[in-house]
């Protein structure tokens, strides 16, 4: 059963570079010898916490794109629940979402292809033709952040 | 798009600016409303994934008390602001976000 994980963790800021990497390469061990594997990694750096945790202010963020089953991330969990230089992790699925957002986004597509067919147009938008319906959009009362705030 | 937007306005029917004109509330409120109407950001903008990780999109909808900002203020459809709830819990739990403002 192949799944699409997401892995976040925070390394404590006192880890050296290569405690960081080498925390990598454990997941990267785990995953290989369950029958996974890590599509991306993705290094934040350093950033400040938005909340303390523990005696952390400031954390290293990694995020990894793991694909593979369910045990494989239950391991990494546990692995990285008993590690002490990881202050907190998180693990998402996210194949479902995915799949649902690519299946709007498609929908969305050939909806508007189809009205502009029926309208008698070129299914897909022509250059230069785009901009005056853009003038159009920003004319309409939006969801303005500010002003919905101070009421 | 018509169709819809007019399904997800927030703002109990109350109308474009000015629309209306005066408007006779309920609570007796007899002066002129002048309310934005209220449209879901992510509909309008036809963003589909909110992720947890995307600070930019959800920091507006965290004001300073750190609390989620609610749909009748921000004016989000129910969908989103359910999806918005997630992503702002999964960043709340990786400290991007803080639970509360001290």
């Amino acid at each position: 059963m192949k799944r699409k994980y997401e892995l976040v963790y925070i390394v404590s800021p006192e880890a050296t570079d290569a405690q960081v990497t080498d925390l990598h390469t454990q997941v990267d061990q785990i995953a290989q010898r369950l029958g996974g594997t890590i599509e991306k990694t993705d290094n934040w750096g350093r950033r400040k916490l938005a909340y303390e945790i523990g005696p952390h202010k400031e954390g290293t963020y990694v995020l990894e794109t793991i694909d593979g089953g369910g045990e494989l991330m239950k391991e990494i969990d546990r692995r990285l629940k008993v590690s002490d230089l990881v202050i907190r992790h998180l693990i998402v699925r996210t194949d479902e979402e995915q799949s649902v957002v690519d299946r709007t986004r498609s929908r969305r597509t050939e909806n508007v292809r189809r009205r502009r067919v029926a309208r008698g147009l070129p299914p897909d938008r022509q250059p230069g033709e785009g901009q005056r319906a853009d003038v159009d959009d920003d004319r309409d009362d939006r969801f303005d952040m500010p002003e919905g705030l101070d009421r | 798009m018509n169709g819809s937007k007019r399904s997800f306005g927030g703002g109990g029917g109350r109308g474009k600016t000015g629309a209306r004109g005066a408007q006779q509330g309920k609570d007796g409120q007899r002066r002129p409303m002048f309310r934005r109407r209220k449209v879901c950001k992510f509909c309008a903008d036809k963003i589909d994934d909110i992720n947890y990780k995307d600070m930019k999109l959800l920091m507006p909808f965290v004001p300073e008390r750190a609390k989620i900002l609610p749909r009748r203020i921000s004016g989000t459809c129910a969908l989103h602001q359910r999806k918005l709830r997630t992503a702002i819990m999964r960043a709340r739990q990786l400290a991007l976000i803080p639970y509360t403002a001290e």
